[in-house]
């Protein structure tokens, strides 16, 4: 049942053009809270850019994007982040010779006292409270990135991106490198995300993992919008069909 | 709670050098080694590079690098020893770290303007920088007599310890409280680990870029100062040896090469080690030529020590 | 291409008509003027320092021990620190450190300080600068360690009070050694270019002055044709090749010493395709001595005896531990080689064989 509150994220007819290339044409998508929507399709047909257009990597050539029913320009990443946009990228934007806890804040450190020191107890312990919620299995946050696996790394950037994400939580193939029981424990954390409240957009490969995890599912083919379907009702063949173009 | 994993990898910089000093003090006891004056010298005469390590912790930390730092370092000896001629001791300061701040705008802007890479950049501004030097004064040599900046600067003592020994020190705890315990150290870090993920995340990867080569430069004039002061004079060779020193020590105390991580008190120590090195193997007795053969060799050794790539480096 | 062809033509000597002979022999002219130490001091030459053999017997006696402090690590520092080492020997002194500061002021500074922990009796040292170094000598001076200076004396350090004595080649002779030498060279007439240090530099000086001196009054005949001013010695190919390009009639050249101006205008010259211009130049230096084997455009090279300096400054190490009065300013005979006296010039100047590749050259 599709809920009748405003999206918290609405992408409105939205064309990117770089160049001579036409990357996205009019696609109309949108995301409400505590929902995961999967953006699928094949190599080339524009996922990647739609999801830095939301992101604020590139402003779209033409269309809307609207945040809570408001249109929004972002200028730059950052200006995406402070409307609450988090993304998890594919190589996890993680600090590998730092400790887990300095990683999950970076950039964004919490200080303490009239100097402004780093308050490292208090990331960590932040930190280790965030982990525990989202059943991320890490022994300590003062273990480096460098020291943990694939999934372990992979649970670190989505903890992160849950902690800051007031809005939206963008996803960009995150269990692509993991094996089959990382890619489990990481599908629950998101699952606990969404049932925390948070809007999801995931571009996933896999679509078993899309059956799996998505609420509604949005298929693009080169640059353009070819269906979107509520998972429950939809089936596997017919996404691959809508992908592929073979109607 | 300890919010630091213990990686065995960085105390091997302690340990070396508790194993060069027990090495030449069983040596050479009865040669003046362990004498009070012998070690202090240590100091004084490691101090400038100490200064100069601090900061390029944090240029290699960024992942970049300042090989103008010699040229820097004669070209402000002499400027500061020039004005000093004619002015006051403040204004001739003044003057010196200007010429620092000025060589580290230049990279900074290079570098983040211009996107070229640290490396080509400070070697480009190294060559024009020592050029400068040798024109200045016509490759003469400045003399300075205002007791009152070489006692401050590099010749004083404040009852037996040497002046420089503070410079040193207050050299190292500032750079440890920025590099350690402020934001500015952790997005220096970051920058350098992985310069994509940490803008991703917000840091102003420009402005850390431009600000460490700001301090490089500063550091080297604050080295050519106190030169100037210890020798009580500036000649256009000042410094010219000095770079592969300082990144040595830096290295061997805990800093990546290529960026990402690094020590404030490691660049301490190794910088130490260099200077031990260089006093011991010359008390031994050991000709020019032996000293430079074992010098070589012993750094390989730490360096061998300290910089072996940690396990788990999985993408 | 071109150049490559003319450079290697002029390695031969044997097809350029104007060739002089490397064998000919050079006159000595009259001497104008003698050496005189930076402040004015008269000279005193090594063959006069002598201790009796009471006086070794003392010094042996005392047990004493020195230090080297060299500025650099080269053929002539090694041959010093052999004469010194030698004589040392002979008085019971022990050498117990040796350094080069590689030309870096604070280096020696380091240096001498690091030295003054094994409290030596005797310091010998070449300064790297009269400016900046005072400071490390003042404080060995004032514990009491007799220093003894070669080549410069820093700033402020007075006779007798801070240092022994300052010991250095006869300057005057080698510049005039090397104005007789290259007036042969042209066979008296023609002109030639002056390549001289410029730089307030004592020792380049005197001997630059030295020169220009004998030539214009011994050699009237003899022009000056070019005067060049090399600031840093790094440079002076690219200088060279100015002047050798505005001046092609030049017979000969004299350069201030061999390493690295001498080369330099060695390489200008073979760059040119410059068959015929003679060198003259102070300093035995292998890649001069290699040309001049060969029979090419290095014609003398006007050596200083570090050896015997070497063994002055150990003798005057002597005279400050007997606390017997050193002559202020002491001065080493030079020599002029040619390819005639080549292997015996390395011998006596430097106490050791040319380098294989001039042996090799030699046919030896």
């Amino acid at each position: 049942m599709i809920p009748a509150t405003t999206p918290v994220v609405r992408v409105e007819r939205v064309r990117k053009e770089f160049r001579a290339v036409l990357a996205v044409d009019a696609v109309t998508l949108e995301v409400n809270p505590g929902e995961i929507v999967a953006l699928v399709g094949d190599n080339g047909a524009g996922k990647s850019t739609v999801v830095k257009c939301i992101a604020g990597v590139h402003p779209p050539t033409a269309g809307r994007i609207l945040l809570d029913g408001q249109p929004v320009h972002f200028a730059n990443p950052l200006d995406a982040r402070s409307h609450g946009i988090e993304v998890v990228f594919q190589d996890l934007a993680l600090a590998k010779a730092q400790p887990v806890y300095m990683n999950m804040f970076l950039g964004r450190e919490l200080v303490k006292g009239p100097l402004r020191l780093l308050d490292r107890a208090s990331m960590a312990a932040e930190t280790k409270r965030l982990l525990a919620e989202l059943d991320v299995r890490i022994d300590s946050p003062q273990q480096t990135i460098r020291d943990l696996s694939g999934g372990q790394r992979q649970g670190v950037a989505i903890a992160r991106a849950m902690h800051w994400a007031r809005r939206l939580v963008l996803m960009d193939e995150p269990t692509a490198a993991l094996g089959v029981g990382e890619t489990a424990r990481v599908e629950e954390q998101i699952r606990r995300m969404r049932d925390r409240g948070r809007a999801i957009l995931l571009v996933s490969h896999s679509l078993d993992q899309v059956f799996r995890l998505a609420d509604r599912i949005c298929v693009l083919r080169r640059g353009r919008q070819v269906g979107s379907r509520r998972t429950s009702e939809a089936t596997g063949d017919e996404i691959v069909a809508m992908i592929t173009g073979l109607r | 709670m300890s919010l630091r994993t213990v990686e065995p990898r960085r105390y091997v910089v302690y340990v070396a050098f508790l194993l060069i000093l027990a090495f030449f003090a069983a040596t050479l006891h009865d040669d003046g080694f362990l004498s009070q004056t012998n070690l202090l010298n240590i100091v004084r005469q490691t101090t400038p590079v100490t200064v100069m390590a601090v900061a390029v912790v944090f240029v290699l930390s960024a992942g970049e690098i300042d090989l103008s730092l010699g040229s820097v370092v004669a070209l402000s000896a002499l400027v500061t020893a020039y004005v000093m001629q004619s002015q006051s001791a403040f204004l001739a300061v003044a003057a010196g770290l200007g010429v620092g701040l000025g060589v580290g705008v230049v990279n900074g802007l290079f570098v983040t303007l211009l996107r070229l890479p640290s490396f080509l950049v400070t070697l480009a501004t190294m060559g024009l920088v020592a050029g400068l030097g040798r024109s200045i004064t016509n490759l003469e040599s400045v003399a300075v007599e205002n007791q009152d900046f070489t006692n401050l600067f590099g010749s004083g003592n404040v009852g037996p310890i040497p002046g420089l020994a503070f410079w040193a020190l207050g050299a190292v705890a500032l750079g440890q409280l920025a590099f350690r315990h402020r934001r500015f150290g952790a997005h220096v870090v970051a920058t350098g680990d992985d310069g994509v993920a940490a803008r991703a995340s917000g840091i102003r990867v420009d402005r850390v870029r431009f600000t460490v080569l700001l301090v490089s430069g500063l550091a080297a004039a604050l080295a050519g100062i106190l030169y100037t002061g210890r020798l009580q004079g500036a000649s256009y060779t000042l410094g010219a040896q000095d770079l592969l020193t300082v990144i040595a020590a830096v290295v061997i105390g805990g800093t990546r090469l290529f960026g990402g991580e690094g020590s404030i008190i490691g660049a301490l120590v190794g910088s130490l080690i260099m200077g031990t090195l260089a006093n011991g193997l010359i008390l031994l007795g050991l000709s020019s030529s032996q000293q430079l053969i074992s010098q070589g060799a012993l750094l390989l050794l730490a360096i061998s020590l300290t910089l072996r790539e940690p396990r788990g480096e999985t993408p | 291409m071109f150049a490559l062809a003319a450079a290697s033509g002029s390695l031969s000597c044997t097809s350029d008509k104007e060739a002089t002979s490397p064998n000919v022999a050079i006159k000595a002219s009259k001497t104008l003027g003698t050496t005189h130490g930076p402040t004015g001091q008269k000279a005193t030459p090594t063959s006069a320092l002598e201790l009796t053999s009471g006086e070794a017997a003392e010094v042996r006696a005392g047990h004493h021990t020195a230090a080297l402090a060299w500025h650099e690590s080269s053929d002539f520092t090694t041959a010093v620190t052999a004469g010194a080492r030698d004589e040392f020997k002979k008085l019971g002194i022990q050498v117990v450190a040796e350094t080069s500061a590689n030309f870096d002021a604070a280096k020696q500074k380091s240096d001498v300080e690091t030295i003054e922990a094994k409290k030596p009796s005797v310091l010998l040292t070449l300064p790297v600068d009269r400016v900046v170094t005072a400071s490390a000598y003042k404080d060995a001076a004032r514990r009491g360690t007799k220093i003894v200076l070669l080549s410069e004396v820093p700033q402020g350090m007075e006779y007798g009070r801070d240092y022994v004595n300052l010991v250095t080649d006869d300057l005057f002779q080698m510049g005039k050694r090397a104005a007789d030498a290259l007036a042969a060279a042209v066979g008296d007439r023609g002109k030639v270019g002056y390549f001289f240090h410029d730089a307030h530099h004592y020792v380049t000086n005197e001997r630059d002055r030295a020169f220009l001196e004998t030539i214009t009054v011994n050699h009237p005949t003899v022009e000056v044709g070019a005067r060049v001013g090399i600031g840093d010695p790094n440079q002076a190919q690219d200088e060279a090749n100015g002047v050798l390009v505005e001046n092609p009639d030049l017979s000969g050249v004299y350069v201030t010493f061999s390493q690295p101006p001498g080369e330099g205008v060695l390489a200008a010259l073979r760059a040119n395709g410059n068959a015929r211009t003679k060198i003259v130049s102070l300093d035995l230096d292998e890649p001069l001595a290699l040309d001049m084997a060969k029979g090419g455009h290095t014609f003398a090279l006007i050596a200083d005896k570090p050896y015997d300096l070497g063994r002055a400054m150990a003798i005057s190490a002597a005279y400050g531990l007997l606390g017997k009065k050193a002559p202020a300013f002491v001065v080493g005979p030079a020599m002029t080689v040619t390819k005639s006296n080549l292997v015996q010039g390395y011998r006596e100047s430097l106490h050791r064989n040319p380098p294989a590749s001039v042996m090799n050259a030699l046919g030896k």
